[in-house]
């Protein structure tokens, strides 16, 4: 029996570097998909010899899109090291990390809205491939495009006023934060003399959802459908509670049917997870292993933790997040287009979030460092934009890092976007005489869902430009189109 | 301290990739020169916010290592804003955001794009031998021609 093989070389709109491979047999009928992963950075080795104070700063190299989130999750495990857990951090200190990572996942969010996601669904799936892109967005929608460009720059402003720098700054140091929050600082994101006030972005979170809701309403068969499967959750959910948490919780996950599945200390994970590797990408899978590789593996992200999040603590995001649940009677939602949904119910929670921290005064405190008995392991898991982001770090006598292990939130979804991938391919390309480039971007539709961000999950820079390839059962190109 | 009235400096890279790292040293350079430091902005890659940051300027020179043959190591050119389409918006071309700032913000600074010639793109911290000639002769022709 022989195949052709379609190869999407690299994926479109999404950070890094990916090739999509599918292959047909004789008679057009797909076989078989795969994402792969095609360059690695090594990270992990690189950090090794380091110090382990350097690793907060130095981790935030491996992404110029999420490097807040790296940042958090090393400096969460490197506090360990110097013996203070999560509970024992200043609650200042805290509250600051907190409101840094709410203007991360609010700045990141919106990117992934207004420039990524977007284009596909203002022009829809069979717009020419010239359409269904930020430019053709800014020309037709202007007012929407400057509003998206407005509320990430207010989660970058946050980031700098806490950081520094909107890229690559820095606010934790081991066993705290090394500034405080300035009232005139404060007053910058309230009184909406500069730039659109909080306030103002929480309306436009909500102006969003509400044009989403509706969208959904409209597209209800392609949205609820398109690459849709079962398949278990995993976020971190608030300690006692098991609210929706994006710095420090347990890990839980849930079935498709919402039967929970695991609810273990986050600094566990090691004892219940495991990562297997296949040799047609470097990325790996990881998977609980309790379950085994076929049945244990999860989504991470939007989606997965309003599955697994018993409520959201702020009013307006609550109110969304039932209407949301309401779609599926309660159920976890399995609909992987509904992760654009949720990801915007996740903006408009940190915008609120991010209030109810602006109008904090003991942000503006100084108890800002704790100190305990040094150890020689650290863990640091937080919820990332993506999804669940777990740092590890062993370390000697001297405190140089000895191993290191980090499992971005694009590797948890990777066996999730293979297999979108697979179940777009069965849909759209079985038995079909061409392939036309709306079936081809409905392949990277399925992946952008997952806002994966693949220069994080392989440690590598990738380049953009698009090649298609046509394979024939011998290895042959018999087609090629770079765009 | 040097002027550099109306004009932000745009440098793209990485300095943890070695030769990556160009655009960035190369600001470095300019602030040793005196230039004035809020006007120097180092950026990983350009994102689609810029057309709004530039927006407030009237000339922008981005710079930035590439791994293409430039004849003498570097090329200084003026770009305009293009229509040409990127395939992702983590990463945005110079005249992409032209496109943008002029799209969303009816403004047209007048840009160039300094393009110096790197060679190594690993990890790590340093320019290569090569990169650093090229640097220094950019950097030189930079100065002569805009700046005495």
């Amino acid at each position: 029996m022989g195949t052709t093989k379609i190869i999407i070389d690299p994926v479109t709109r999404v950070e890094g570097h990916g090739k999509v491979t599918i292959k047909l047999d004789e008679n057009g009928v797909v076989s078989d998909a795969f994402l792969h992963i095609v360059e690695f950075r090594g990270f992990e080795k690189f950090i090794q010899g380091h110090p382990y104070w350097e690793a907060p700063v130095l981790v935030q190299r491996l992404c110029g899109i999420c490097p807040v989130s790296h940042h958090l999750a090393a400096a969460k495990a490197i506090d360990q090291l110097v013996g203070v857990d999560p509970e024992d951090l200043s609650p200042t200190a805290t509250k600051l990390r907190k409101l840094l990572h709410f203007g991360q996942v609010f700045q990141s969010h919106a990117l992934h809205f207004f420039y990524l996601a977007s284009p596909d669904l203002l022009f829809g799936i069979n717009a020419p491939a010239e359409k269904r892109n930020v430019v053709a967005v800014a020309a037709e929608n202007r007012e929407l495009a400057k509003k998206g460009i407005l509320m990430r720059k207010f989660g970058q402003e946050i980031i700098k006023a806490l950081a520094g720098k909107k890229i690559h700054g820095i606010l934790a140091v081991p066993g705290g934060v090394h500034k405080t929050f300035k009232a005139e600082e404060r007053a910058y994101f309230l009184d909406g003399m500069l730039i659109p006030n909080v306030d103002t972005m929480i309306a436009w979170s909500k102006e969003m959802i509400d044009f989403i809701k509706t969208y959904y309403l409209e597209n209800a068969a392609w949205l609820d459908n398109f690459a849709a499967y079962p398949s278990n959750h995993l976020s971190l959910v608030r300690k006692g509670t098991g609210a929706f948490e994006l710095y420090d919780g347990r890990l839980r996950s849930v079935d498709s049917e919402g039967n929970e599945l695991l609810n273990i200390a986050d600094v566990d994970y090691r004892d219940h997870f495991k990562e297997a590797v296949e040799p047609w990408s470097y990325l790996k899978f990881p998977y609980m292993a309790k379950y085994g590789r076929e049945n244990g593996w999860n989504r991470v992200g939007p989606l997965a933790r309003l599955n697994t999040c018993a409520y959201m603590g702020t009013p307006l995001a609550e109110k969304e997040r039932q209407i949301f649940k309401e779609y599926t009677n309660n159920k976890p939602n399995n609909m992987t287009m509904h992760t654009h949904w949720a990801r915007l119910i996740e903006l408009l929670y940190s915008a609120e979030a991010m209030k109810e921290f602006l109008l904090d005064d003991t942000l503006m405190n100084n108890d800002l460092v704790r100190k305990g008995t040094p150890r020689q392991k650290g863990i640091g898991i937080i919820e990332a934009p993506r999804g669940t982001l777990i740092h590890e770090y062993h370390t000697d006598e001297k405190g140089l890092i000895t191993k290191c292990n980090l499992i971005v939130s694009t590797t948890h979804n990777n066996e999730a976007m293979n297999r979108g991938v697979r179940e777009v391919a069965n849909n759209i390309l079985n038995n079909k005489p061409e392939i036309t480039e709306p079936m081809l971007n409905q392949i990277e539709i399925a992946i952008r869902a997952y806002d994966p961000c693949l220069s994080c999950a392989t440690h590598a820079l990738g380049e953009m430009p698009l090649i298609v390839q046509l394979e024939d059962c011998y290895g042959n190109i018999i087609d090629e189109k770079i765009r | 301290m040097k002027k550099l009235d109306n004009t932000l400096v745009i440098g793209i890279g990485n300095n943890a990739r070695h030769d990556d790292g160009l655009g960035w040293v190369f600001l470095d350079l300019l602030e040793k020169e005196g230039f004035k430091t809020n006007n120097l902005l180092y950026k990983y890659q350009l994102m689609v916010e810029d057309a709004e940051l530039i927006s407030t300027f009237k000339t922008v020179i981005f710079i930035d290592a590439c791994k293409s043959e430039i004849k003498d190591g570097f090329s200084f050119e003026r770009i305009y804003p293009s229509e040409e389409v990127s395939f992702s918006t983590h990463s945005v071309p110079p005249n992409q955001i032209l496109n943008l700032c002029e799209t969303l913000y009816a403004k047209k600074p007048k840009a160039h794009l300094l393009k110096i010639k790197g060679f190594n793109w690993d990890i790590g911290i340093g320019l290569s031998k090569q990169a650093k000639t090229n640097l220094k002769n950019a950097f030189s022709y930079f100065i002569e021609n805009h700046f005495r």
